[in-house]
């Protein structure tokens, strides 16, 4: 099946935007939001984050049931992994970077955007530790495949 | 590159004062999580991929660097989260405002030293998500929503770890940040 890269480029752009203008009405590109959350002074974004779950779990489950065919990417592939070490360690890490940088990889896009400098300095550091991982990889310790929560290869586009 | 920077921002800033408080301040919970929700059943129903962040960055630097493997349309998603975001801002009543950010540190520490302090955590966060395979909008969100058992370690360990840490930022800053 031949697919059109441009059609991805497009859809990706858009469910892009809008990732983006749901983080900034939500404020969870400020800090202050993300900080407040983690001192468990406000409950909110647990809410939104289960909101979100509450949401598509549910609606995934059942487009898989009924073997939706997806418009660009054919029959609809849920992915699902055992937990291992690298699930847990790599969660830790970013965990503790996290709540120092107070901020995680799509939020911090906007709030640069939102007019704090300090984000571009964020963003380096993300592209920094994504490449050490990276690099640590292709030494041969340990692998990266694409996790559950990362795009997958199973779609070849572009 | 400042200069572009620079430039670019100034731009946002002009635009942002043109529409105001269209969005309130912050978007309620039941209505923004629901949103997500519908945003990444929407892209598998599209593209049968995940909406999660840190494949793009991955994508988009190998993309940049012409990495034989890399997938070029995932840069397209990259750019439309600050894209979305900006209009986001600029529907607010404060919109655009240029700032340092990261107040609650700022308070407390010069503005060298929040730099490296804010580096330091952003490295440690970018190593950890790609060795757990995704972030919050990876495992947290679409992992989860997919009913892996891995994401929904991930992210109880990284939700867990988060909040000690804070924890011990707060102790050891004396409970100043």
């Amino acid at each position: 099946m031949k697919k059109s890269p441009l059609a991805f480029k497009i859809v990706g752009l858009l469910f892009g935007a809008g990732f983006g203008f749901v983080l900034a009405a939500a404020n969870l590109h400020e800090y202050d939001t993300i900080h407040k959350m983690l001192r468990l002074e406000e409950i909110d974004v647990f809410l939104l984050m289960g909101g979100a779950i509450g949401v598509s779990l549910p609606l995934l489950w059942w487009l898989e049931r009924r073997k939706t065919t997806t418009v660009l990417g054919g029959r609809l592939a849920l992915s699902r992994s055992k937990p291992q070490r690298h699930h847990i360690v790599g969660g830790a890490l970013f965990g503790i970077g996290w709540a120092v940088s107070g901020t995680c990889p799509a939020p911090a896009l906007v709030m640069l955007v939102s007019g704090a400098g300090l984000a571009a300095i964020t963003i380096l550091g993300l592209f920094i530790g994504l490449n050490l991982r990276d690099a640590q990889v292709r030494r041969g310790a340990g692998t990266t495949t694409a996790g559950d929560g990362e795009h997958r290869a199973a779609v070849k586009v572009g | 590159m400042p200069l572009v920077v620079g430039a670019l921002l100034q731009f946002f800033a002009m635009t942002s004062t043109t529409f105001a408080a269209l969005l309130p301040d912050r978007l309620s919970w039941y209505i923004a999580g629901p949103a997500l929700g519908l945003l990444v059943v929407g892209f598998f129903v599209m593209a049968n991929q995940p909406l999660g962040a840190t494949g793009a960055y991955v994508e988009t630097y190998k993309t940049v660097t012409r990495k034989a493997d890399a997938v070029s349309w995932r840069m397209f998603y990259f750019l439309g989260i600050p894209i979305g975001g900006f209009i986001g801002i600029a529907l607010k009543e404060d919109g655009f405002v240029r700032r340092s950010g990261y107040d609650a540190l700022r308070n407390e520490l010069s503005l060298g030293t929040t730099a490296i302090v804010v580096l330091v955590g952003a490295v440690v966060m970018g190593y950890g998500a790609r060795m757990a395979g995704g972030c919050t909008s990876g495992h947290g969100i679409c992992g989860t929503a997919q009913r892996s058992p891995a994401s929904w370690v991930a992210t109880c360990t990284f939700m867990a770890a988060a909040v000690v840490t804070t924890l011990f930022i707060r102790i050891v800053s004396g409970g100043a940040i």
